[in-house]
């Protein structure tokens, strides 16, 4: 079970001031408490790295807590910074694949964009950018055979792609 | 080796070291940059002579609207940069876009003062020396330079999690603070001066900022 707000608050308050024993525990709570964060927000096997990456992000930057505010929140903001620099690099490699070949490639960070609250993001998309980054990045099929299914040009459905792909990551972004 | 066992030895690594810190505070970002602003506006008396204008009177009504507008629109923006150096979510204020806007009234109001100069025939307008006199607005930026550094100084010890929000707001404070800073060596008080070549180094470093300072924050 992951401590709760006061008992998270007084463990920082105290990593503050250079307690070790302090550090490690709230370390290994904002550990426990960070995999269920990213767990609805990126694939099983990413979750690992992003953890340990927002734990050295913590540590580095514990000193922006203000003790007179509380901390999940804190924490959470410093989560989703991490989380959406993930994101951007993601976007980048999306990019830069969709690009150079036409051919979609299975990646270990393809799949993070694809899982990433799309129920919700989607919704919010245009439709037929939608329709063709769910084609293309989750269930998997070719440019062509998407531009086949739903009639637009391959070339098209690599601007709805790119556009999509460019406005998730902004809505996830600005989400405050 | 597990990813528990990963982890562990992580954090174990991480505390190892692990000494008090010095809490960031927004109040010591506001005064770094308002440190910063006062050596800007000694850096201008010492370059360009302070305009005693401003305490014999003869500075005109625009003079003191356009600096007091800079003014607000630099404490706006650097609360709001300060406050946006520390991780936090929710609702954020948008102060210094409405301050912006306002400080925005100024040349509008400086180009219809101009248009209608130029309709009534009378000889200035447009062709008023002092409204083109760009160095003004060059002074103005390299003040804001250093308003900026400082600011960027602060952001970097912090830990701002909206980068674009946070270029933004620097170019802002820069560029407003810093043509405050000139501005108090400036003996032009035209509406046309002070509403358009005293503005637009606003705008510039507004712009400038969003496009380099979020790199220079990333963490």
């Amino acid at each position: 079970m992951v401590a709760d707000e006061p008992t998270l608050a007084r463990l920082m308050a105290a990593t503050q001031k250079g307690d070790k024993a302090a550090g490690n525990v709230l370390l290994s709570e904002v550990g426990l408490w960070l995999e269920r964060y990213f767990r609805r927000r990126v694939p099983p096997h990413s979750i690992d790295d992003l953890v340990q990456d927002v734990l050295i992000a913590f540590y580095t930057k514990r000193a922006t807590w203000d003790t007179s505010r509380p901390f999940l929140p804190w924490l959470a903001a410093i989560a989703r910074y991490r989380w959406v620099d993930h994101l951007r690099k993601v976007y980048k490699h999306e990019s830069k694949e969709l690009m150079e070949d036409d051919a979609v490639e299975d990646s270990e960070e393809e799949v993070v964009l694809a899982r990433v609250s799309l129920d919700r993001l989607f919704g919010q998309l245009p439709e037929k950018q939608a329709e063709v980054i769910e084609m293309v990045k989750i269930e998997g099929l070719s440019i062509r055979e998407a531009s086949k299914k739903t009639g637009q040009s391959e070339s098209l459905v690599k601007v709805n792609i790119h556009r999509g792909l460019k406005k998730l990551a902004s809505m996830v972004e600005k989400a405050d | 080796m597990t990813s528990s066992n990963n982890r562990e030895a992580l954090i174990a690594s991480l505390t190892q070291d692990l000494e008090p810190v010095a809490r960031v505070k927004p109040a010591h970002g506001v005064m770094l940059i308002g440190f910063a602003t006062l050596i800007a506006a000694a850096a201008s008396i010492a370059g360009f002579e302070f305009w005693t204008g401003m305490l014999t009177g003869e500075a005109s009504g625009f003079f003191w609207i356009s600096n007091g507008l800079l003014l607000m629109v630099g404490l706006a923006s650097t609360a709001a940069l300060v406050s946006n150096a520390l991780p936090r979510v929710g609702s954020r204020g948008d102060a210094p876009e409405w301050s912006a806007l306002m400080l925005g009234v100024l040349p509008v109001a400086a180009i219809l003062t101009l248009l209608s100069v130029e309709s009534g025939h009378e000889h200035a307008g447009f062709f008023d020396s002092a409204l083109w006199y760009w160095p003004c607005a060059a002074a103005s930026l390299g003040a804001g330079l250093l308003v900026g550094i400082a600011a960027v100084l602060f952001l970097r010890r912090g830990a701002p999690v909206s980068l674009e929000r946070s270029g933004w707001l620097t170019g802002l404070a820069a560029g407003a603070l810093g043509t405050l800073a000139y501005g108090i060596t400036c003996p032009l008080d035209t509406i046309g001066h002070v509403g358009i070549t005293h503005i637009v180094p606003v705008a510039i470093a507004a712009v400038i900022g969003r496009l380099v300072i979020p790199s220079l924050i990333r963490w």
